[in-house]
């Protein structure tokens, strides 16, 4: 899956289980620019897996810290 | 082992019981069957590694686990190898690990943990922390013990030792590990059995049903480890499991497994029962029908009734019973439950006048007044007291400190003797909530500790507030975090009071909202409600200097927090040199800071 494909698909995500209004950009931090507490956190990575239908593992998704290391890690994920 | 006085003897005498275990539902809602049976067996495999391995008895072990039935194996073994388990919580995912390793770490060094067990996954993270509270015997993962049957196991076990440490009050920076003995866990658990609706013999069909129940609560936390788990190995019956965090994204699998499993029993705090109405949809509950749900439990959180009647108006025409709403109240320190409404009434709730209780601490009916929910009355056996801060008795209609006696409170905060002796007197324990009885109910009002529970977590006001030090235009130590239930709303909001650096500039000031907003969600995570833009010299303190949380709370509540006049003339020459815009402002009352649009307001709901 092409990476803009994998964004748009995160955008997608963020605008119907995180209510998310503005656009979504691979720079964007995940707490500190999509206001993501640690209860959406959780929301957004399941709803991601669930979306692209892959599983995140923790000791991944722990270190991901902006809209570009998602879209990095599901990358993998779906080349895998 | 002789007698179910212990919870590893509930546990082998339910394993004598066909029928009876857990049913653990995954995302996909696939049910996996665990009878007692063979978690008892499971247990008695890892109680024996855990022996061979040198853990003695009254020895910590720390315990890492999502919900799965590697939980119960670890739980019970370290009980049946004489161990004391402490249930921690796994990391949240997708960041904040940083945050993640100090907070556990600081944890594991609390209780001193002798081991720490985890999940295989979850141990790959916990590393750092590991390293930092460096227990003797390490960090395990299940499979590496070893299958030996043949240790010495479940031997000088009684209802005084302890069973169980749990962390109460956890926030970041200082959580208290509560103790509790076989004894207090057990005399709570049956207290709760005896409260439960009887088997209904309605039918031959529907007698054939034990009472069971649902639970998709953390089993790291009171509620779902004591009132739910323990509950049900004391009938013992069948309880299903949803992992908390299939219930977060999806929790119409909740609804969906009270229905389909005849479930009688299931509580959850408030924002499970506000994210419900928020999230599920008709098409998602297809044929459900809530009918056995006989005790719909609502505790941990303050109690909205808004949410209580939207979730009713929601759900009543899938046969949710209005009677099934309980608010209750209840803390760990006494491990669960203080308090039930009436099992078999809807709640009840009145309004009282918020200046008579604000300043006078007197509950005074009135149409127009603040809506509080009713919790009921003490269960058996417990007794509530309501003090004022000398600790004399308050009448009723007086509100005041809540103070509990009864059969279940905790052996003390493990290692922490000055902290117990603050909060158990002579048997009575210092919940540091606020409440006062209006013709025989209680109801609670507010806390009087600091701290700040939100969306089922605890927050120390202190994280908060030094989060903000840093920022420019902030004056340093003057800022408030205070949350509390607005009237007609349906969870507790986040408010920070904070206080303006008299040389900040217009465009510091119009910054400092979104400012104050995103530094407190990176620092501890969570998105502030209001942000109260104050003058200095505001805020309340105390002759020392400290500041008054509470009170301010209150004064800002009745628009009543205003700038103190300045002290001396030359504090007047400089206020007065102010620009007009400033001194206008400094009468007003505080200025309410929207800092963001209604629709994301609207989103962290």
């Amino acid at each position: 899956m092409s990476e803009s494909k994998i964004l748009d698909g995160i955008a997608q995500v963020a605008r119907q289980h995180l209510e998310w209004q503005g656009p979504i950009e691979r720079r964007m931090r995940l707490v500190e620019d999509l206001e993501l507490d640690s209860m959406r956190l959780f929301t957004l990575a399941a709803e991601l897996e669930n979306h692209f239908r892959i599983h995140l593992y923790e000791e991944d998704e722990m270190t991901l810290e902006t809209v570009g290391d998602l879209v990095d890690a599901i990358g993998r994920k779906l080349a895998d | 082992m002789s007698d179910a006085s212990t919870l590893a003897g509930l546990l082998e005498r339910a394993a004598q019981v066909p029928d009876t275990g857990l049913r653990l539902l995954d995302r996909s809602e696939n049910a996996s069957w665990h009878s007692w049976s063979e978690i008892y067996h499971g247990s008695l495999r890892v109680a024996g590694g855990l022996r061979k391995i040198g853990l003695r008895q009254g020895d910590r072990v720390s315990l890492v686990f999502p919900t799965g039935i590697d939980f119960f194996h670890a739980f019970f073994g370290t009980l049946l190898a004489g161990g004391v388990p402490v249930p921690v919580y796994p990391p949240v995912r997708l960041g904040r690990l940083a945050e993640y390793h100090h907070r556990t770490a600081r944890m594991f060094e609390l209780v001193r943990a002798r081991l720490i067990l985890a999940d295989g996954r979850v141990r790959r993270l916990l590393g750092e922390a590991v390293r930092l509270a460096a227990p003797p015997l390490g960090c395990l993962r299940l499979g590496d013990l070893s299958k030996d049957l043949t240790a010495d196991v479940g031997l000088g076990l009684g209802a005084e030792t302890l069973a169980l440490v749990q962390f109460s009050s956890g926030t970041t920076m200082d959580p208290k590990p509560v103790a509790l003995s076989n004894r207090a866990i057990l005399a709570q658990v049956k207290l709760l059995n005896s409260f439960w609706p009887a088997l209904s013999t309605e039918s031959e069909e529907e007698a054939r049903w034990r009472p069971s129940g649902v639970s998709w609560l953390p089993l790291y936390h009171d509620m779902g480890l004591i009132g739910c788990i323990f509950t049900a190995l004391e009938i013992p019956s069948v309880l299903t499991l949803i992992p908390p965090e299939v219930f977060v994204t999806r929790p119409a699998v909740w609804l969906r497994a009270l229905s389909k499993y005849r479930a009688t029993v299931s509580p959850a705090p408030n924002f499970a029962y506000g994210l419900c109405v928020k999230k599920v949809r008709d098409e998602e509950l297809q044929g459900v029908d809530l009918s056995s749900w006989k005790v719909a439990l609502n505790g941990a959180e303050p109690v909205s009734p808004g949410i209580l009647r939207r979730f009713l108006e929601r759900f009543s025409s899938f046969g949710l019973d209005p009677a099934a709403l309980t608010p209750v109240y209840g803390l760990a320190e006494a491990a669960l439950a203080v308090s039930f409404s009436d099992l078999e009434t809807p709640f009840s709730s009145r309004k009282f006048a918020r200046q008579a209780l604000a300043s006078e601490g007197r509950a005074q009916e009135t149409p127009e007044g603040v809506e509080l929910v009713s919790v009921g009355r003490p269960l058996p056996e417990f007794e509530i007291a309501i003090r004022d801060p000398e600790g004399r008795a308050q009448p009723e209609g007086h509100t005041g400190r809540l103070w509990v006696r009864g059969p279940s409170l905790m052996e003390g905060y493990l290692f922490q003797p000055e902290a117990t002796r603050k909060a158990v007197v002579d048997g009575w324990l210092d919940t540091g909530d606020l409440g006062f009885f209006y013709q025989g109910e209680f109801f609670l009002t507010g806390r009087a500790k600091d701290m700040i529970l939100l969306r089922g977590r605890n927050f120390a006001p202190q994280a908060i507030e030094h989060s903000l030090d840093q920022i420019q235009g902030v004056r340093t130590g003057c800022t408030v975090a205070v949350s509390h239930m607005p009237e007609g709303g349906e969870q507790e909001e986040l408010i920070l009071l904070v206080e303006t650096d008299a040389r900040a500039s217009a465009e510091e000031r119009d910054r400092l909202p979104g400012l104050c907003k995103k530094t407190v969600l990176t620092a501890v995570g969570v998105l502030p409600d209001q942000i109260v833009l104050l003058e200095p010299g505001t805020l309340p303190r105390t002759s020392s200097g400290k500041l008054r949380r509470q009170e301010a709370l209150q004064l800002y509540l009745t628009d009543a927090l205003e700038a103190s006049p300045p002290p001396s003339p030359v504090g007047l020459a400089l206020a007065l040199g102010r620009s007009s815009l400033a001194m206008a402002r400094h009468k007003r009352k505080p200025r309410k800071v929207s800092w963001e649009p209604a629709d994301e307001k609207r989103a962290e709901r």
